[in-house]
């Protein structure tokens, strides 16, 4: 049995999933990356995951509509769900927040601040 | 003290200055950006399809304190990503960006160069985007302006005096809390 935490980062720029990547693996984490919703419900249906981070600007199936269809099934009902994004208004929190996300984080993002914050949704 | 009166655009435009920290899109085709470039490098994105341009303007920042990174590229990716979504809530998409880059001088020449290492950050991102780099005017040692009219992409480039650049000195990290974290 493996203590590892894994971690599915869901983001369509590449380079935000490489500082992202860096920034977990670092500490430890197991972290496997989707470039948009569709490519992480795909990804989600053969995987097992502990800690899901979305960003919410994306193509084909962004961050609302990944956390919609996530809650919608019985799998990932209570899934911790990050929202990692360049948006600040509190109307787009609140429809996050609405639709089943965990928590709400601005970018540019702190590391220590984000590894904090996945360590205490995963347990 | 005399005041001299402010006199109406002849052109009719609307300029926005772009500041360091800032990125803006518009469709309107009566704004013109507008920006001055010493180390710092400015980032026009247009898209020709939709008609929607915009520009940033970044100086990456000094590492925090106990980060071994030679620079803090959290704030020069911040605000490219924030330039892109502001593209895309315009209308543009992201697939048929096209980008000029501009600045990244080393305008003093005792110093790091800096503008060397935001051009280089700034090409990396583009290249690791799919974003297609049209145009750079990037590196040597003269401050530069750029004027660009997002509605038609159309750029203006000018060497300016070095005093009328923002400092060379790396920005330390916005003094703003950012990154913070609200579970719900």
């Amino acid at each position: 049995m493996t203590t590892t935490t894994r971690i599915l980062t869901v983001d369509d720029s590449p380079s935000m999933r490489a500082l992202l990547n860096h920034a977990l693996t670092s500490q430890g984490f197991d972290v496997s990356q989707a470039e948009d919703g569709i490519a992480a419900l795909d990804w989600l249906a053969l995987n097992e995951v502990d800690v899901v981070i979305t960003d919410i600007n994306m193509p084909r199936l962004d961050g609302f509509g990944l956390i919609e269809r996530l809650r919608e099934g019985s799998r990932h009902r209570d899934r911790p769900i990050l929202v990692l994004t360049t948006e600040s208004s509190e109307e787009k929190k609140a429809r996050a927040r609405a639709a089943g996300a965990t928590g709400w984080i601005v970018k540019p993002f702190d590391p220590a601040k984000l590894v904090a914050a996945v360590r205490r949704v995963s347990h | 003290m005399f005041h001299k009166p402010i006199l109406p655009n002849p052109s009719g435009l609307e300029r926005v200055t772009v500041m360091q920290g800032q990125a803006l899109a518009s469709a309107d085709k009566s704004v013109e950006f507008s920006t001055v470039l010493g180390s710092c490098v400015a980032t026009c994105l247009f898209d020709p399809d939709a008609r929607v341009g915009g520009m940033n303007h970044f100086l990456l920042a000094e590492p925090p304190p106990g980060y071994d990174t030679a620079v803090d590229e959290h704030y020069g990716l911040f605000l490219m990503e924030l330039l892109v979504n502001e593209m895309l809530a315009k209308g543009a998409r992201k697939s048929k960006l096209k980008a000029h880059l501009y600045g990244g001088a080393n305008v003093n020449r005792n110093m790091m160069k800096i503008g060397s290492v935001n051009a280089d950050f700034a090409r990396k991102f583009l290249a690791n985007e799919g974003i297609a780099l049209m145009r750079e005017d990037l590196g040597g040692t003269q401050a530069r302006r750029v004027d660009f009219r997002p509605a038609s992409g159309q750029v203006r480039l000018r060497t300016v005096e070095d005093r009328l650049a923002p400092p060379v000195q790396p920005t330390a990290r916005p003094a703003v809390s950012f990154g913070d974290v609200e579970l719900f």
